[in-house]
């Protein structure tokens, strides 16, 4: 273990507010961790004064009496200046914390627009249905004390079809999803007309969450609402709030095709705040593992909760919340004629049992509460005195949305942070400064991905012939317009491009999948029910015959696939493993766009190169593993014959020079074994500086073309199945991250730019591990990899870093 | 429907062919602000007898023809309040009447599904008169669209076969995105399904228009395309063009069919509402015209109908659904004897003749208002309390969960609630007998 992750001893300073109990707590848990392995951090952040500012001159008197009624008479720094460059006309995207009044930063300007000129209008957009559903009583509490001036609705697929006509006409502001404004709003916008000429305002909401495939989409639905808006003659101003991510001016820039300004120092006062991450004991540190998150996650909140403190508890899947509420509730068993103190809290739950649960943690009667991640985006459950987290929540953002829900105005609280073996979890674990140092996480989408694009560009043809001046995206509209002509989608006349379909294009345009040719998953146990979708490209990789799937924290397993009706039948069962997919990978480059030379810290050139491109990825699912829980041993495995899968898409690779492998003092083998060991390490590393999946990145290694950039036969085996590759010798291998999605999402120049930085922390992840020849934590089980796998991905590290 | 014109020298007007000329612009007449040319050359208007239509936005194609029959019918009586309940009275001038179908590139909706051909007709000369305005490609929309609003703004009464539903919203549609037509909504809309459904569906099952002209209006419009290929022929006519017209010319065809079809079932219902009294028809279109007019508050001319219905007879469930509407008109009217005798030829009949569920359930449901009228009309307790009691007994040995169960549960409540209150006022013993039967 590094000496810069030694937890110092007296973790709580003096001068601290922590309240007596869980001081002790903490105090008790540092003892008890005298090699510094378990709290790998604690970090302290003491109380912050609000930073206040005046309410504008310019806010229309009515609104600003209301907000004085609410006991808001001034504003705290960020609001005001967020309000103030939306009041000159710019588009802002807001960067603040969990609970600093960010809502305040769209409703005050857009009710100012509202009561200035009643003719106003403002969308708001949400990407879940349910945190609409949480705004609306904000607004209505605003609507009531402007004594019904404005009309608020939704706009969902839950809205009653006979409420729809109203909404369309008194709504001032309306709030829906992306999905809906794709499907149910702009396909209609005849029916929209008054919202559409007098749109001023678009307020995206959770900004970070637009990333990747449906950034992509978002991007092009918002191409074709400034489409239909400019037809109408609005030209709307952009609102947007973001969690903390490295490049929200960016990714909003990007999204709206505008420019934005960025508000992001934060003037909401703050409690006194702990965070810590605790790493779970280890139990056998020949395989790496520790003990389970699960069990240390209910021990710590029972702690918690028996120290007085109000904590909630999140876990990443519907089974690990449904496991630990019912340890907690074991543990605190509700009194006889008393309410419960332990109660869920996840998606699903209707307004009204939420704000049941709110009052009672209020008013104090509840005292623990478990989620799902369905809540970690801006709903307000009030705050609390501890935040749990059972596994990292996959990105730096929604870990910091989760800690947020503990902290108070005064006193103070904690958030912790408990690690899986999961090598993301692990990295975070034993990395805190990567953690809470400026977040590296950045938000990419690619809108002019070509099968995204031309989808939305049937979508916008039926909303609005296409005119041939036209500029969507970067995309050669005249030629893109012509095949879909040829396709029998389009028609030109006078100059414009006509839909000529009888369907409905948007119908078959799903915002969350690049195609919309899914596989259903059907549960046959209890009459036939469809439990699911898998978009088409990971379709073999999860739902192949003999495959267990796991739904909602529930396992089935896949009794027969039908690949040509793209259904899975799966029945409900109950197994100690899971399965993975053994999946053969060729990669061949079609065109380079960049290679450069690594360079090392001291920026001498380094014996590898960095590239991306074009590249064709031809996949097969050959057979598939059965893998133990928690132990991660191999207990099976199973052959298969499934269709072959071809797909162009983007990706960034590392070349290997030759007289770097040679140089490497292992065997042929162990050297094959280093490299898909620094692959698969690489792979995790990566998925954390893009905010991405797992699935969304495929990997591969492959023997560099003779000539770079030429095309040539480029044919290896997948990263995850070494044996395969096992008699053959790489020379000058390519290392290939690739985005796995047809035509890429916008990955693979990121990687590009930050090679040296990916390597880096690859390096660490793997140095990092206390494992001895490799986990599952850095760079794959040392059964698969041998005994000398992670010494050699090692080994190759330090030539590449230099 | 051979009957004299009502102006010969119109009617022979109408006959008369457009004027040919070589030249187009010396042919063109003047005719409001647009100019008509013969469109010799064109394929499809060769083809259909249509002539170019010039206006502001650009040309159009446009087919009109005038036909004898259907003969103009003018609307008397109650028939306009029954087809069309909220219409204002001005929509009995018959002069202001446009019947109104669309040929489209979809049935989606949305503003990417196109109305191309728009079929209009209006009684002219004694005759209808049928004028078919078409856009040979999208970028005559425009034009299409002002010749359309011109013809909404002499007539402002509607008459459709489903365009409330989709007609009307897809032509606003189309005329909201041209951002510069306006048209004032017509001040009436007479859409026919709704009406035609309720009065032949249950002898039909589904009321498509062209059914209705086989089996109510007693002539058969000949081959006819499939109405699903519509679009498609449209749209090839648009990529292939001249090649593509002879199928095209059919959907022209098609459409004055159906406009004309539209006209006549327009007079038949009309003759039907005015006068229900003297229809000739099936006991089960009677019995569809009885509810419309029952509906429509046309209480006695529905009681007379529905006897009429029943005498002549209908099938079994039918029947009985039948007495159970009639018994409520009658009650409503006083008429506590004619009632009486339906809600007792209903609950006396025996569980084979009952037939499903509802039935069933219509049976219990005389038995609760025969209990009723006992109770507080006859004054016979007893006989009310014996009648509710059979009607539990009945529905406790009932338990399957169908979609009657609702219905059910409710009217168990309601007779255990009267049961005990004619307990408690009779004093009389069985109450608990009755409540279990209930709470079974």
């Amino acid at each position: 273990m590094p000496q810069s992750l030694a937890v110092r001893r007296a973790i709580v300073p003096e001068d601290s507010r922590l309240a007596a109990p869980i001081r002790g707590l903490l105090d008790e848990l540092a003892a008890r961790d005298a090699a510094g392995e378990v709290l790998t951090a604690v970090r302290h952040f003491p109380a912050r004064e609000a930073q206040l500012a005046a309410m504008p001159e310019w806010v229309h008197p009515e609104l600003a009496a209301v907000y004085r009624g609410k006991g808001i008479s001034q504003l705290y720094s960020h609001q005001a200046e967020a309000i103030e460059r939306v009041h000159t006309g710019k588009n802002v995207v807001i960067v603040t914390p969990t609970a600093s009044g960010k809502t305040l930063c769209y409703n005050l300007p857009v009710l100012h627009g509202v009561l200035e000129n009643p003719d106003t209008r403002a969308l708001y957009l949400f990407p879940t249905k349910a945190l609409a559903q949480d705004q609306l009583a904000e607004l209505h509490d605003l609507c009531q004390r402007l004594e019904n001036r404005f009309g608020v609705f939704t706009y969902d697929g839950d809205t009653p079809a006979d409420a729809r006509r109203a909404i369309r006409e008194r709504g001032h502001i309306v709030l829906t999803n992306p999905d809906m404004l794709h499907t149910g709003i702009l396909p209609h916008h005849t029916r929209w007309t008054r919202v559409f000429e007098n749109l001023k305002f678009i307020v995206l909401d959770e900004l970070h969450t637009y990333r990747g495939v449906f950034g992509s989409h978002l991007c092009n639905v918002l191409r074709r609402l400034r489409r239909v808006a400019r037809f109408y003659g609005s030209t709307p101003q952009f609102i947007c709030c973001s969690a903390t991510i490295g490049n929200p001016g960016e990714l909003a820039a990007r999204l709206i095709e505008e420019d934005v300004e960025v508000v992001e120092q934060n003037g909401a006062p703050a409690g006194e705040k702990f965070f810590v991450f605790y790493n779970p004991p280890v139990v056998n540190r020949n395989l790496g593992i520790r003990r389970s998150v699960i069990n240390e996650t209910s021990r710590l909140a029972q702690k918690f909760l028996d120290s007085g403190a109000q904590a909630i508890v999140f876990a990443n899947s519907r089974l690990h919340t449904e496991i630990l509420l019912t340890y907690l509730k074991q543990h605190n068993p509700q009194e006889p004629g008393a309410a419960e103190t332990i109660c869920g809290y996840r998606g699903g739950y209707l307004p009204s049992e939420r704000r049941e649960i709110e009052r009672g943690l209020r008013d104090g009667r509840i005292r623990g509460v478990v989620a799902t991640n369905a809540l970690e985006l801006g709903i307000d459950i009030g705050s609390l005195d501890a935040a749990l987290m059972a596994g990292y929540p996959g990105t730096i953002a929604a870990t910091w949305q989760r800690a947020g829900r503990a902290g108070r105005r005064s006193g103070s609280a904690c958030a912790v942070l408990v690690a899986s073996s999961a090598p993301l979890d692990q990295f975070i674990a034993r990395h805190p400064d990567y953690f809470f140092g400026r977040s590296p996480e950045r938000g990419f989408i690619q809108p002019d991905n070509l099968e995204i694009l031309l989808n939305h560009l049937k979508c916008a043809a039926f909303e609005l012939p296409i005119g041939a001046e036209e500029v969507i995206g970067r995309a050669e509209l005249p030629e893109l317009c012509a095949r879909l002509a040829e396709a029998g989608y389009l028609h030109q006349s006078g100059g414009h491009w006509h839909w000529t379909q009888e369907a409905y294009p948007a119908d078959t345009v799903s915002l969350r999948s690049v195609t919309s040719d899914n596989f259903v998953i059907i549960d046959e146990s209890a009459g036939p029910e469809v439990i699911g979708e898998v978009d088409f490209t990971s379709a073999l990789t999860f739902v192949h015959p003999r495959a267990i799937y796991l739904h909602q924290g529930q396992q089935y397993h896949v009794e027969r696939l039908d690949f040509d009706a793209r259904k899975a039948y799966v029945k409900p069962v109950s197994v100690d493993y899971y399965t993975d997919a053994i999946r053969n990978a060729q990669v061949k480059i079609l065109e380079c766009a960049q290679e450069e030379l690594l360079l090392g810290s001291d920026a001498r050139p380094q014996p590898g190169a960095r590239n991306h491109g074009d590249v064709l990825v031809r996949s097969q699912v050959v057979g598939f593993k059965k893998i133990k829980f928690f132990t991660h041993e191999n207990v099976g495995a199973g052959q298969l014959e499934l269709p072959e899968n071809e797909m162009h898409t983007t990706a960034f690779w590392v070349t290997l020079e030759r007289r770097l492998v040679e140089s490497l003092p292992f065997s042929v083998s162990d050297r094959q074994s280093g490299m898909f060991g620094l692959l698969h390490a690489m792979e995790s590393v990566a998925t954390l500086l893009l905010m991405c999946d797992r699935r969304d990145l495929g990997t591969a290694i492959g023997e560099r073309p003779p000539s770079p950039g030429i095309p040539a036969g480029d044919e290896t085996p997948a990263a995850p199945s070494p044996g395969e590759a096992a008699g053959k010798e790489f020379f000058e291998p390519n290392l290939y991250l690739y985005d796995a999605y047809p035509g890429g999402i916008g990955f693979s120049e990121p990687l590009f730019q930050a090679a040296e930085p990916l390597l880096e922390k690859t390096k660490d992840l793997i140095a990092g591990c206390g494992c001895e020849h490799g986990c599952p934590s850095c760079v794959g089980p040392v059964g698969e990899r041998g005994e000398r796998g992670k010494e050699a991905a090692l080994e190759i590290l330090d030539r590449l870093c230099g | 429907m051979n009957r004299p014109p009502k102006d010969k020298w119109a009617r022979l007007a109408a006959l008369r062919p457009l004027p040919r000329a070589a030249d187009p612009a010396e042919a063109a007449r003047d005719v409001g602000h647009q100019a008509v040319y013969p469109a010799s050359g064109d394929a499809l208007a060769e083809l259909v007898g249509g002539e170019r239509v010039r206006n502001h936005f650009g040309e159009f194609l446009r087919v009109q023809r005038w036909y004898s029959e259907p003969a103009e019918r003018a609307p008397r009586g109650a028939a306009l309040h029954v087809l069309a309940p909220d219409s204002p009275t001005a929509a009995e001038n018959i002069s202001q009447w446009l019947f109104l179908d669309t040929e489209t590139t979809g049935l989606a909706g949305g503003t990417g599904t196109y109305a191309f051909l728009i079929g209009l007709a209006w009684w002219d000369s004694g005759g209808l008169r049928v004028e078919q305005l078409f856009m040979r490609d999208f970028d005559e929309e425009h034009s299409l669209l002002l010749g359309l609003a011109e013809r909404l703004a002499e007539r402002r009464v509607l008459v459709t076969f489903n365009g409330k539903t989709f007609d009307w919203p897809l032509l606003e549609t189309r005329l909201r995105m041209t951002r510069q037509i306006k048209v004032q909504p017509p001040v009436a809309h007479l859409d026919l399904l709704h009406p035609a459904r309720q009065v032949w569906r249950m002898r039909l099952g589904t009321v498509r228009l062209a059914e209705l002209e086989r089996s109510v209006l007693g002539f058969d419009r000949g081959p006819d395309l499939w109405s699903q290929m519509i679009p498609q022929m449209y749209f090839d006519f648009l990529r292939r063009g001249k090649a593509a017209a002879p199928p095209l010319a059919d959907v022209f065809r098609h459409n004055q069919s159906d406009l004309r079809g539209l006209a006549t079932l327009a007079g038949k219902m009309i003759e039907m509402c005015a006068a229900p009294e003297k229809v000739e028809a099936e006991p089960l279109d009677l019995f569809g015209l009885s509810r419309l007019l029952r509906n429509r508050g046309e209480r006695a001319q529905a009681r007379h109908l529905y006897e009429r219905a029943l005498r002549e007879g209908l099938p079994g469930a039918l029947d009985r659904a039948a007495r159970r509407e009639l018994a409520a008109l009658a009650k409503r009217d006083g008429d506590l004897g004619r009632a009486v005798g339906l809600w007792e030829e209903l609950s006396g009949d025996s569980g084979e003749q009952r037939g499903g569920e509802a039935q069933d359930l219509f049976s219990l449901e005389a038995y609760e208002q025969l209990a009723i009228f006992y109770e507080r009309r006859a004054r016979q307790p007893e006989r009310a309390a014996e009648l509710t009691r059979e009607a539990l007994a009945a529905l406790g040995g009932r338990s399957a969960l169908d979609a009657f169960s609702v219905r059910r549960a409710r009217l168990a409540a309601r007779l255990t609630t009267r049961l005990g209150r004619l307990m408690r006022r009779a004093d009389m013993p069985g109450r608990a007998q009755g409540g279990l039967a209930a709470g079974s």
